[in-house]
C-alpha cells in the first residue's frame, strides 16, 4: 500500500546479495513441483525490491519467478546473473526475463551436464578413487578441489558473466543457425567425453567376467584327453569385454527405447548380479 | 576385542550431523560433498580409520561414476552408504571388504528417503506462494533457508539410527553371512557402474557421435592404453573434429 517515491537504485552490494545466495543456497529447497524456483526468487529477491515502486509491484514480481525452473546449478550462474542485470533495468518487461530463463535453461544444463557428469567428474572420479583406495589422502583432496571448483569458483564467474552480459547471453548461447558458442562447447566437450567413455566402459567394468567352463575332449598324438576351456578366454578371442559392452547396450535400450526409470534398472542389475553370482555366471 | 566397539551414541550424533551437512552442502554450494570419497574420509576421521574410510569411499565412488541427477533425478544415495559402511568397520572382523557389502544395499534403499525429502519439500514452496501473496518476504525467505531440513533429516535419521542401534544386529549379520551372500552384494557391486554409463550414453548424442565411442572403445581393448593415455588422444582428436566440421564447406 505504501508507495515509494524514492528514487532507488540497484547497487553492486545488491547484486552481490543475488550471487552469493545463489552460491550458497540455490537448491535447499529443491522439491518435485517446482525445482528450483524458490531459490530462484529469493536469490533475485534483493533485486526485485529495489525496482519495484509498491507492495503490489514486488509481490507480482517475485511471484514471476516463482515459476518453474531448474538447471545444472553452476552454468545456471549465467541466466541468474543475466535476469539479475535484466531486471535491474526497470524499463525490462518481466516476459523477457521469463523466457530467457525458461529458453536458457535446456542448453545451459546439457553443457553443465556434459561438462560436469561426462568430461570431469568420471576422469577426476576414478583418479581420486584410486589413490583413496590405495589409502592416498590425495584422493579426499581431489574431490574438495573439485567440488570447490565446480561449487564456487565457476558459479562465481559464470555469475558475472551473465551480469555483464545481460540480455545478450542469448545470442552468445546459441544463434539460429546452430553455431553459437554453447553449442560449440557442448560438441566439444561432447567429442571428447564420449571417446574417453568408450574406453571407460571396458576399464571399469573388466572385473564383470564369468568363471564358466567346460570340459571337452581332443584327440592328442592319438590319445583322447579332456581339457578344460574357460568360457571367458572364448568370449575374449571373439570380441574383449563382451559382457560389459552387452549389458551397458541392454541397460541403454531399456532407458532410452523403452521408457525404463534409473530406479528399474537399478533393481534389475541387482537381481542380475545377485542371481549370476548364485547361479555362477557372473 | 571390546576396544574396537567404540561406536557410541556420540558417534552416532556426529555422524548423523555429518550426513546433513553433506547433503545440504551438496545442495548448495555443491557439487562435490556427498561424494562418496568426501563422506567417507571424514567418517573415518571421526571413527579414528581414515585408511577404511578412504577405502570404502573410493569403492563407491568407482561404482557412481556416470551417476548424475539429471534433471532431479534419484541415484542411490553413496553419501550415506559411504558413511554407514565406514563407520561399521570401527566393529571386531568387519573389515573394508565385509563394510562395502553393507554399503551397496544400503546405498540403494535410501533412494526413497531421497524421493520422500524432494516430496516433502513441496510444503516449502506452497508456504512461499502463501506468504508472497501477503507481503511477508522475511517469512519467504525462511521458507527457502527450511528447505535444507527435510533434506538433511532424510539422511541424518537413518545414519544416526543405523549406528546407534544397527550394531548389534549389524555385527550379527556379518557373523552369520553366508559366502553367497557376500560373493553376490560383490557382484552387484560390480555389476552396478554399468547403470551409469547406461544413463550417461543416454543423456549423449551417442547416434550423431558413435565412432568416437569406438576409438574409445579399441584403444583400450585392442591397444591396452590406459585411461590418461585415451584422454590425451581425445584431446588431441577433438580440435582436429572442431576445425573440420568448421571448415566443412571448404574442403
Amino acid at each position: 500500500m505504501s508507495e515509494n517515491n524514492k528514487e532507488k537504485k540497484v547497487t553492486k552490494k545488491d547484486i552481490l546479495k543475488v550471487c552469493w545466495r545463489y552460491i550458497l543456497t540455490f537448491q535447499w529447497s529443491w522439491n518435485y513441483e517446482r525445482m528450483q524456483a524458490l531459490g530462484f526468487a529469493w536469490s533475485i529477491l534483493p533485486v526485485l525490491e529495489k525496482i519495484s515502486d509498491t507492495k503490489e509491484e514486488l509481490i507480482a514480481n517475485v511471484k514471476r519467478h516463482l515459476q518453474f525452473f531448474n538447471v545444472f546449478p553452476p552454468a545456471g550462474g549465467a541466466i541468474i546473473g543475466a535476469a539479475a542485470a535484466m531486471e535491474a533495468e526497470k524499463e525490462t518487461p518481466g516476459e523477457a526475463v521469463d523466457s530467457l530463463k525458461v529458453g536458457l535453461m535446456g542448453p545451459f544444463s546439457g553443457i553443465g551436464d556434459t561438462l560436469y557428469a561426462v568430461l570431469t567428474r568420471p576422469i577426476l572420479g576414478v583418479l581420486a578413487a584410486s589413490l583413496a583406495m590405495a589409502g592416498n589422502i590425495f584422493g579426499f583432496w581431489i574431490m574438495v578441489l573439485f567440488g570447490i571448483a565446480w561449487g564456487i569458483v565457476i558459479k562465481y564467474y559464470l555469475f558475472w558473466l551473465g551480469y555483464r552480459q545481460g540480455n545478450n547471453v542469448i545470442d552468445q548461447a546459441a544463434d539460429e543457425e546452430g553455431e553459437g558458442l554453447l553449442d560449440k562447447i557442448t560438441a566439444a566437450a561432447t567429442v571428447f567425453g564420449i571417446t574417453v567413455i568408450g574406453g571407460f566402459i571396458p576399464d571399469i567394468l573388466s572385473g564383470l567376467t564369468t568363471p564358466l567352463t567346460f570340459e571337452r575332449e581332443i584327440e592328442v598324438e592319438g590319445e583322447m584327453v579332456s581339457e578344460v576351456v574357460e568360457i571367458q578366454n572364448v568370449l575374449d578371442d571373439i570380441l574383449p569385454y563382451m559382457i560389459p559392452i552387452a549389458l551397458v547396450a541392454i541397460c541403454y535400450y531399456l532407458i532410452q527405447k523403452r521408457d525404463w526409470s534409473a530406479v528399474s534398472v537399478l533393481i534389475l542389475l541387482f537381481i542380475l548380479g545377485f542371481a549370476g553370482s548364485y547361479l555362477g555366471l557372473l | 576385542m571390546e576396544d574396537a566397539q567404540t561406536l557410541g551414541f556420540g558417534i552416532a550424533l556426529i555422524l548423523a550431523i555429518w550426513a546433513y551437512l553433506g547433503i545440504v552442502l551438496q545442495l548448495a554450494p555443491g557439487v562435490a560433498w556427498h561424494e562418496p570419497i568426501i563422506a567417507g574420509t571424514v567418517t573415518g576421521l571421526i571413527i579414528g580409520n581414515v585408511e577404511a574410510g578412504l577405502y570404502v569411499g573410493g569403492a563407491l565412488m568407482l561404482m557412481s561414476l556416470g551417476m548424475h541427477t539429471y534433471g532431479g533425478a534419484s541415484m542411490p544415495d553413496f553419501q550415506t552408504g559411504a558413511i554407514v559402511g565406514t563407520a561399521f568397520t570401527a566393529l571386531p572382523e568387519v573389515g573394508p571388504e565385509a563394510a562395502l557389502t553393507l554399503a551397496v544395499p544400503i546405498s540403494i534403499l535410501m533412494i526413497q528417503l531421497d524421493v520422500l525429502a524432494r516430496t516433502i519439500n513441496v510444503v516449502f514452496i506452497h508456504g512461499a506462494d502463501k506468504f508472497v501473496e501477503k507481503g511477508q518476504f522475511k517469512k519467504m525467505t525462511l521458507m527457502h533457508l527450511l528447505g535444507q531440513v527435510p533434506w538433511g533429516l532424510s539422511r541424518a535419521i537413518p545414519v544416526f539410527i543405523a549406528i546407534s542401534l544397527g550394531q548389534g544386529p549389524v555385527q550379527a549379520f556379518i557373523d552369520w553371512s553366508p559366502e553367497w551372500l557376500e560373493q553376490g552384494m560383490q557382484t552387484v557391486g560390480t555389476i552396478l557402474p554399468v547403470l551409469g554409463f547406461a544413463l550417461l550414453l543416454s543423456m549423449l548424442p551417442v547416434k550423431k557421435y558413435w565412432p568416437f565411442l569406438l576409438i574409445g572403445y579399441a584403444l583400450l581393448a585392442y591397444m591396452e592404453i590406459p585411461i590418461i593415455g585415451i584422454a590425451i588422444i581425445a584431446a588431441a582428436i577433438t580440435p582436429i573434429y572442431m576445425r573440420m566440421k568448421a571448415g566443412g564447406a571448404n574442403v
